[in-house]
């Protein structure tokens, strides 16, 4: 079986953190300029300034670690708990 | 009838269908991608997850149907593509045929009422290649749908390859419906139009990258290139300390790229908006992105962060309202059509690699088409995780396929030097290729010129050549040796009064002007031009300023410079050298002094040393091949620095200077008179005046070796109208008195296509820079500020330091060296011709001269009479004014305000109108408002109404010239009424050609009202210069063609056939014999062959050669043949003899006498009315005589006496006719037969055979009376012209051009 480029980046890149719930709260956070304090788990992201722009850099610095996220899936439901339904579900499989 | 499940269009499609309805053929409308699969494929899994994709994929299956109540949709199974396999593995080259038919694919549009929306085609190129390609109606999809349709047929095949269970099926497009339903009825929406609308209450005009309508053609130009990948990186870094999205990072550096090419403070970019983002058709493969107008603001600082996170912010915020579709904001805002457009380029971001991951295979994506492309779309690609690619897409009606891969580059070089700098100001918009093409490769000029002067040169030219012609001026001649020995004894007496300085020369146009001159420069001093044309109150201040030493001036104006200066008049002048050798002037002294107009109200004298003006002069006689054959007129004032070569390069190439009298060069006439005349090989006209002498007919078919344009912008249709007009060739230069006449040419041949004519390239030893408002250099095709530099740069501005530090700069690419500011706006053209853009300040040109409107504005206030002024250039119906709006002082007279602005300024910076406000309307900034300023009134001032003929005449003219819808009273001045001395030129031609005369244009100066000028023509004009002459000239051309000789109809006046004579092509003299018995006391002529050997006789002394041509119309045409028969038996060489529907004597013989009531008939014929359609009208002498005074008829203008001529002439040649017989003419006769006319009558041209060697017959389409209108002569002049050449092939010159 080809080696696909994603898993060369997989093999190539030095394991990052792993992505947690807290992680990504400070990047949700700090993406939005506001405190983590101010992100609830059900709050609509898009309530607190949320774009796509921004939410695809997220996605994408997220699946930095070699993490397979599909950004259309992030896209329908934008909160945190939401989005950290995906990256651990994600992160199961991965693992 | 409409299906059930018909839904309306989404707000996001209602968009495109009207778009796609209005352009219905083209196929940018449909989006398409292309995949290259490299491997294995597995062509079963393959086409299951494909058909799997588009079942899921609705929107794939709509049917759009044009309903009456408004576009509808369905979903129709029907619809769906089904994957079209196309085998091309046995083509020779199956990857170019797949290539081909994919093109071919694209460049078909569909119509989404009848056609499938979609198609899925897979190429097999091999058993290890292929292509799968897909074309979906932009109406169905937008570029985020496509990747969801495209990821999901590849999560579809990985699954089948696997064995694993897909994710979960696309959401239908029911989603996207309900969702679309819910907004367009939400208060969501409502406030997000309210945010748009007062966003952009207040935005500019959009400004973009290339001038044009932003319509999609039907293709686009691309090119790609990658960012470089430190660069990347680097900007990804800063985006990450900022904490903004990278991809805002790129848009906001782009949009500054934008502005740096609009100029403008602002600019306003679109920013794509996939209005997907928690939404529940976030995943529906479907049309929903909007266009989001992002207003960039570039009037901050240069500092990269802050600038950025500004970008960055407003992109948020915006989003946040971005579901309000832009083709609703443009409704509101009322931007709808033409260019009234919401953004310029577009940018957008794609920050994820887009390509399909397919098990075991490799895939290489390549993006065919997202849309229509209006204007530029700059498309920036993720490619694998650290790759960015951008792509620039642009339409080909706005942008050649050069500007667009020079933007790719540009752009990615912008972008790289940002991605390393602090400030924005850093960053270079030029390429450093483009900065070193421009600064350096254009402006490699350097030619090696003689270290010498002005007065060396003339001096060696004199001694070389001193027999031959120097100068010509209204007769007289002057030798090189006579001019030598005249300005070295002047110069003698100029040194004798003390070294160094200026010694003013007000003289007119004459021999003594060149000799004080020449005399000026071989002192060793330098020459300040004065005219005397200009109030004393600007010669005093001119004169205080430059202190000259002495002033050259006539006895006659002397007073004008009393207590101001020494005066030697030219009787004071030594004729005979005296005293010593002169020392003569170095290569660094002052050569001339010319004053400009000043924006401070103080005019500036221009300081020109000799090195600078030899540069000058030297290129120019080098570049043009300038011999001593050449003969150059000298018309431009010498206040005007243009003068500098017309006077000095013929002196310094051994040429004849031809010096044209005062005053002609504002007299288009005078002029091509001179030239003809003279031989004139060189010329210079400012555009405007090009203008009006191409219009004067004498111009036409003028031959010289060369026309120099300079002074204002050359139209380039005025360059085309000169090479049909004149034979010559055409040059356009540029330069501002403060770099010695011109600093740039273009030659502007009948070759020349360039719209707008450019400027050119700089001169030897000169760089012509570019920079925009900091200083750097400007890439191709954006406008920028023309600086100069190089040896012809003036010293500066005498005495005023101040202001020669102001405009003289360091060099700042040349250490060491200095540049001017021209403040004029220009721009290099791709192959490094620089176009002249017009001013960057509130400096004007009329006819070449320049002019400071605070100038004015000073002279205004000084005045005394107003408390603010404000002088502006306007455009009022097609014609450029001065006007000055003003606020009076407390009881000031304003009507004393034009002449005290004339009594402090030159005529041509005179405002045309005065207006008088409250107070001047300013803006919310407190800036001048100018729109807010009314248009002038040129409206009548008198109240009598023109009564003589003549007036009332002239009164039309007037109204006709100067575009006005009132009329004009008999008091009004030309002047007053907004005329200018150019229009003035234009009223002449009119004048001219009404009255057969003009008194010419110091007489409409000195007597300007309809009234007075009335009165002159009429003064000057007794019967003969009415044009009741026997002979008449019609036209009077520069040609050497033999004239043509027209003979009058029954009325004897030969006037009618001026518009035949003027459109005749190549221009020639027509002369128009008329009956001498027009004049009163004149006997009539015996017969009709006393009256012939009468006009040959006049003809003869007026032409002693053939070939002589001759045409008449009626009897004219019997006279015509009756002198052919004479001169032909003279044995004089013919020419054309031409019959307008004339018929020999026989067929009038037996009709009866029509006596007067014939003769008041035809007489109204002649006058262009139908008796017939006049049966109202008494057929009396007084009644047609009344009735011909009302009409618009030229007869009606005549005297009493004349008309009465007319009657009779006429009455007497209907028994002339009556009682001639036809001798044979051996010769041919060209009849020009009246086609429509003379039904039910024995008339024939044929009837002329016996009298004729032949009869060559051309059929009219029109009545025998309207033979001399316009439809008729359009048939008549080409026919006739070309029998004309014929007959002179021999002699023809193969110069002149048709017209």
């Amino acid at each position: 079986m080809a080696i696909e480029p994603g898993d060369i980046r997989r093999i190539l890149t030095p394991a990052a953190a792993p992505v947690t719930r807290e992680t990504m709260r400070a990047d949700i956070a700090r993406m939005l300029h506001e405190d983590p304090e101010e992100i609830g788990g059900g709050d609509s992201l898009l309530d607190l300034g949320l774009d796509s722009m921004r939410a695809m850099n997220l996605v994408l610095k997220w699946s930095e670690g070699g993490l397979a996220l599909d950004f259309a899936t992030f896209a329908e439901n934008p909160t945190l708990d939401g989005w950290w339904a995906l990256v651990e579900a994600r992160q199961r499989v991965g693992a | 009838m409409i299906e059930p499940q018909a839904h309306p269009l989404t707000e996001a499609q209602s968009g495109l269908w009207y778009a796609q309805r209005l352009d219905p053929t083209n196929p940018l409308f449909n989006t398409g991608q292309s995949i290259e699969l490299t491997g294995p494929l597995d062509r079963a899994a393959f086409a299951a997850a494909q058909a799997q994709a588009v079942t899921e994929a609705d929107a794939l299956a709509l049917r759009l149907i044009d309903a009456p109540g408004g576009p509808m949709q369905v979903i129709d199974p029907a619809q769906r593509p089904v994957l079209d396999v196309i085998d091309l593995s046995r083509e020779i080259d199956p990857l170019a045929a797949a290539q081909a038919e994919i093109a071919r694919d694209m460049a078909a549009p569909i119509d989404p009422t009848r056609d499938k929306l979609a198609a899925e085609r897979l190429f097999v190129l091999g058993r290890e290649r292929h292509i799968w390609q897909q074309r979906i109606h932009h109406l169905a999809i937008d570029g985020y749908g496509m990747i969801l349709l495209t990821q999901r047929v590849a999560e579809l095949y990985n699954a089948r390859r696997r064995g694993t269970e897909p994710g979960a099926p696309l959401p239908g497009l029911a989603a996207a419906f309900a969702d679309d339903a819910a907004y367009r009825g939400s208060e969501k929406r409502e406030k997000d139009g309210a945010y748009w609308r007062a966003l952009f209450a207040d935005a500019p005009e959009v400004a973009s990258l290339a001038p044009g309508n932003p319509l999609s053609a039907p293709a686009f130009h691309r090119r790609a290139v990658e960012i470089d990948g430190a660069a990347f990186a680097r900007l990804r870094a800063v985006a990450e300390r900022m904490a903004i999205p990278w991809p805002d990072v790129v848009t906001a550096l782009t949009a500054a790229y934008v502005g740096r090419h609009t100029g403008t403070p602002e600019v306003i970019v679109g920013v794509p908006f996939m209005a997907r983002l928690g939404s529940a058709a976030a995943r529906v493969p479907a049309m929903l992105m909007n266009v989001l107008p992002l207003r960039v603001d570039l009037t901050e600082g240069g500092d990269l962060g802050a600038y950025l996170g500004a970008v960055a912010k407003s992109l948020a915020r915006t989003r946040r309202h971005g579901r309000y579709r832009s083709e609703q904001l443009r409704r509101d805002l009322k931007r709808v059509g033409g260019q009234r457009r919401l953004h310029g380029p577009l940018i957008n971001l794609l920050p994820f690699d887009e390509t399909p991951r397919f098990e075991g295979l490799t895939s290489r994506l390549e993006v065919l088409s997202t849309g229509p492309v209006e204007d530029i779309t700059f498309t920036f690609r993720l490619h694998g995780s650290e790759g960015l690619r951008l792509e620039v897409d642009a339409n080909p009606d706005l942008y050649a396929a050069e500007a667009v891969a020079a933007h790719a580059a540009r752009l990615a070089h912008f972008i790289a030097a940002a991605s390393a700098a602090e400030n924005l100001d850093d960053v270079p918009t030029a390429t450093p290729e483009e900065a070193q093409r421009h600064l350096y490769d254009l402006n490699a000029t350097d030619h090696a010129v003689p270290d010498t002067t002005l007065a060396a040169l003339i001096e060696a030219q004199m001694a070389a050549t001193p027999q031959a012609p120097a100068l010509h001026f209204a007769g007289e001649a002057m030798d090189y040796a006579t001019l030598e020995a005249r300005s070295r004894a002047l110069a003698a007496r100029l040194v004798a009064a003390g070294e160094g300085g200026i010694v003013a020369v007000a003289l007119p146009r004459s021999i003594d002007l060149v000799v004080a001159l020449v005399a000026v420069l071989r002192a060793g001093l330098a020459y300040l031009p004065l005219d005397l044309a200009q109030p004393d109150a600007r010669l005093s201040r001119i004169l205080a300023s430059a202190q000259p030493r002495l002033t050259l001036a006539r006895a006659e104006d002397a007073h004008r410079f009393k207590g101001e200066a020494e005066v030697l008049v030219p009787g004071e002048w030594p004729d005979v050298p005296v005293g010593h050798p002169l020392a003569g002037p170095a290569p660094a002294d002052a050569a001339y002094v010319i004053y400009t107009s000043g924006s401070t109200g103080e005019p500036k004298g221009v300081v020109i040393d000799h090195r600078a003006i030899v540069n000058r002069l030297e290129w120019m006689r080098a570049q043009y091949g300038f011999t001593q054959a050449d003969r150059i007129l000298q018309k431009t004032p010498v206040t005007f620095d243009v003068s500098v070569w017309e006077l000095f390069l013929p002196l310094m190439s051994g040429a004849c200077l031809v010096i044209a009298p005062p005053e002609a060069h504002r007299d288009p006439l005078a002029l091509a008179r001179i030239i003809a005349d003279e031989a004139i090989t060189t010329a210079h006209f400012v555009p405007s005046m090009l203008a009006a002498f191409l219009a004067e007919p004498a111009a036409q078919g003028l031959s010289l070796a060369r026309v120099f344009c300079s002074g204002e912008e050359l139209p380039a249709d005025l360059r085309d109208r000169f090479h049909r007009t004149l034979c010559a060739e055409l040059h356009n230069l540029y330069g501002p008195t403060e770099a010695a006449v011109d600093v740039s040419y273009w030659p502007a041949g009948a070759d020349d296509g360039s719209r707008p004519v450019p400027i050119g390239f700089p001169v030897w030893n000169t760089r012509l820079y570019v920079l925009d408002g900091r200083g750097r250099p400007q890439p191709p095709d954006v406008p920028g500020y023309l600086f100069l530099g190089g040896v012809q740069l003036a010293r500066g501005y005498l005495g005023r330091d101040d202001l020669t530090e102001e405009r003289f700069l360091p060099d700042p690419f040349r250490p060491g060296e200095r540049i001017y500011a021209t403040g004029d706006l220009a721009l290099w053209r791709p192959d490094g011709a620089v176009v002249f853009l017009g001013r960057s300040d509130h400096q004007v040109k009329i006819r070449g001269l320049r002019i400071e409107l605070g100038e004015i504005e000073a002279a205004a206030m000084e005045s005394g009479l107003v408390r603010q002024a404000v002088i502006l250039a306007r455009e009022d119906r097609g014609v450029t004014h001065l006007v000055a709006y003003v606020v009076a002082e407390a009881g000031a007279d304003l009507s004393a305000l034009r002449a005290e602005i004339a009594a402090r300024l030159p005529d041509y910076m005179v405002p045309a109108a005065i207006v008088a406000l409250d107070e001047v309307p300013v803006n919310a900034n407190g800036k001048l408002d100018r729109a807010a300023l009314p248009a002038p009134d040129f409206a009548s001032s008198g109240n009598r109404l023109p009564i003589t003929p003549t007036e009332r005449m002239l009164a039309g003219l007037f109204a006709t010239e100067l575009k006005l819808g009132a009329p004009v009273a008999a008091e009004d001045d030309f002047f007053a009424l907004g005329g200018d001395s150019l229009s003035a030129v234009a009223l002449l031609l009119r004048v001219r050609e009404a009255f057969g005369s003009d008194p010419g244009l110091g007489a409409l100066f000195a007597q300007p009202t309809v009234e007075g000028f009335a009165r002159l023509l009429e003064a000057e004009a007794p019967a003969q210069d009415m044009g009741l002459a026997p002979l008449i000239t019609l036209v009077e051309a520069a040609s050497d063609l033999p004239p043509l000789f027209v003979i009058h109809p029954a009325g004897g006046i030969s006037w009618c056939y001026g518009r035949l004579a003027r459109t005749l092509s190549p221009h020639r003299t027509v002369h128009g014999l008329q009956a001498p018995a027009l004049a009163p006391g004149v006997e009539p002529p015996e017969n009709l062959e006393t009256l012939a050997a009468d006009y040959v006789e006049r003809l003869r002394v007026l032409q002693p050669q053939g070939p002589y041509h001759l045409l008449g119309w009626s009897v004219g045409g019997i006279l015509a043949q009756a002198m052919a028969v004479r001169l032909a038996g003279d044995g004089a060489q013919m020419g054309v003899v031409a019959m307008l529907d004339s018929y020999p004597c026989d067929v009038w013989r037996g009709e009866p006498d029509p006596g007067e009531d014939g003769a008041l008939k035809a007489l109204l014929a002649i006058a262009g009315h139908d008796p017939d359609r006049l049966p109202a009208l008494a057929l009396n002498r007084a009644s047609v005589l009344a009735f011909l005074r009302a009409s618009d008829s030229p007869l009606g203008q005549l005297p009493d006496a004349a008309l009465d001529g007319v009657v009779r002439v006429v009455a007497g040649n209907n028994r002339l006719v009556r009682q001639h017989f036809h001798r044979r003419y051996e010769g041919p006769i060209l009849h020009f037969h009246a086609a429509l006319d003379h039904a039910g009558r024995d008339l024939s041209p044929m009837q002329w055979t016996p009298y004729a060697g032949s009869v060559e017959v051309i059929e009219v389409p029109s009545l025998h009376a309207h033979l001399t209108g316009p439809e008729a002569v359009q048939v008549i002049a080409p026919v006739l012209a070309g029998a004309l050449a014929a007959v002179e092939a021999q002699e023809r010159k193969s110069c002149v051009t048709a017209g």
